[in-house]
């Protein structure tokens, strides 16, 4: 009973937190040179993990899609199921994956150690409101990154896709990039975004609660960093289902 | 550069690992204990996302293939795309962020408050000590955690495909059933396993390497888990290669 209390407990401290961020992102003047430091940072460090585990995801999707297809003899649309599936699903999903793995976990390790450090508390002495400097550059620039580094996501999971139907196995080049396009449309990019900017959102407000609220020394802030990740992945993969319902359901 | 000598520190670890596995007793207690813990911990997590990776695989499979008119064969595509690829893949990640991360977190508090060193003056072999119950627990566990995250993510699409599609759930299940065979059942279990090896050797090591401090422990935490999804990605595809290629 008492944990299920303290379930409830976190999840009114996540939302007066997010309130109070997003209520300081929209009405204050926070300083946009450290937001877009953060943004830099953010989109550096996650490019190359991004690349590293959509283009091999590219790749085994046409590997397995071109068994099918070749089932049916239809192995010319192998391309556009490449496209649905990693513009839809497969790049806003793991970009965001890795950005909670990468990014994520790098902000509650940062705010923890401030937290940890009575940095935080320091800011707070000197008439500085903590949320303003620290907390809302991050998660403005979560908000811009996901999206960003979705389509970085799509860009390489196809180029996976054809490095294996047309390199390895010999499909034409030509066939390839003309139906990519046959079952997607760019809404599906677009669709992407949307979901990639919610899910950027969930990471950034996820991630700087547990740092900022990091207690009992280094410890502590590895555990913050554990349950960033693990938080945020199920959350915006629930969210994701809903989003897509919303987006394709009765397309 | 600094990436080469990464690599080769992790390679004199993993052969102290190895090397101390086979000349001490094997703790078998330590490895049951961890097994329970890696497993029991990571399940609700597990179940939350296979569930919801199904509902969206049945929910898209329906949407791209309904203008060939193939929305009958949603089934096949759930069991090859779910039970082949999904499955291992989505395991490996929840389990990298969920007990990986413990694993580098522990391990790296211990390196910075000298507990390791302890270990090491007391004469306890501290890889044998902290490495290898882990990595035995996460091998046994992942082929098991893998089986019941397919079986949960084959009843969520069903439960979409019925009750969210209106298409009959009798057909969906036969086709499921008829693309699924056993090997795909096994080469999910293997890969499994294989990638279990892949994130308890990287998280211990990010954690036993960790640099000091709070903020250390952070980024060890952070590298484990990064490195250790994009190595089972890359895995992955080898081994759909020599599987199914």
């Amino acid at each position: 009973m008492d944990e299920l209390w303290d379930r409830f407990r976190a999840l009114g401290s996540f939302g007066r937190f997010s309130g109070a961020v997003l209520l300081r992102l929209f009405t204050t003047r926070w300083p946009l040179s450290e937001g877009a430091h953060q943004l830099w940072l953010l989109a550096t460090r996650c490019a190359l993990p991004v690349i590293a585990v959509t283009f091999p995801a590219g790749m085994v999707l046409a590997l397995q899609g071109l068994q099918i297809f070749t089932l049916f003899g239809a192995q010319r649309l192998l391309s556009s199921l490449v496209g649905v599936a990693v513009f839809r699903e497969l790049a806003p999903v793991l970009a965001s994956v890795l950005v909670a793995a990468q990014g994520g976990s790098a902000f509650a390790a940062e705010i923890g150690a401030m937290r940890i450090r009575e940095e935080l508390d320091a800011t707070e002495v000197m008439g500085i409101d903590p949320l303003k400097v620290h907390i809302v550059p991050r998660v403005a620039a979560a908000l811009i990154a996901t999206p960003i580094l979705d389509l970085v996501g799509a860009v390489s999971g196809v180029m996976g896709g054809w490095l294996v139907a047309v390199v390895f196995r010999g499909e034409t080049n030509g066939v390839f990039w003309a139906n990519l396009w046959a079952l997607s449309k760019p809404m599906d990019l677009g669709g992407g975004i949307l979901k990639t900017t919610v899910f950027g959102g969930i990471i950034g407000l996820v991630a700087t609660w547990k740092g900022y609220f990091a207690s009992g020394g280094a410890a502590g802030v590895g555990r913050a960093v554990n349950d960033t990740v693990v938080i945020a992945v199920t959350s915006f993969v629930i969210a994701n289902y809903f989003l897509t319902s919303a987006l394709y359901g009765r397309g | 550069m600094n990436t080469l000598l990464t690599l080769g520190q992790f390679g004199i670890f993993a052969g102290r690992v190895v090397r101390s596995s086979f000349t001490h007793k094997l703790p078998v207690a330590r490895t049951i204990e961890e097994a329970y813990r890696i497993g029991v911990r990571s399940l609700p997590i597990l179940l939350v996302i296979s569930f919801f990776v199904g509902t969206n695989l049945a929910l898209q499979g329906y949407v791209a293939f309904r203008p060939m008119g193939a929305q009958q064969m949603l089934g096949m595509f759930v069991g090859l795309a779910g039970v082949r690829e999904l499955a291992p893949i989505m395991v490996a990640a929840m389990v990298s962020a969920k007990a990986g991360t413990e694993m580098a977190s522990q391990i790296a508090v211990m390196r910075i408050r000298e507990q390791i060193d302890a270990l090491e003056v007391m004469a306890v072999d501290p890889y044998v000590y902290l490495v290898t119950p882990r990595f035995l627990g996460i091998v046994l566990v992942l082929p098991a955690l893998t089986i019941i995250s397919i079986a949960t993510l084959i009843g969520s699409a069903w439960l979409v495909t019925v009750y969210q599609l209106g298409e009959p759930g009798g057909p969906f299940l036969a086709l499921v059933w008829n693309t699924t065979s056993g090997t795909d059942l096994m080469v999910a279990g293997i890969k499994g396993g294989l990638f279990g090896s892949f994130i308890c050797a990287v998280s211990c090591f990010c954690g036993f390497t960790s640099p000091p401090g709070p903020a250390g422990v952070g980024r060890a935490t952070n590298a484990a888990v990064v490195i250790s999804a994009v190595c089972c990605a890359i895995l992955n595809y080898f081994v759909s290669e020599v599987a199914y290629g």
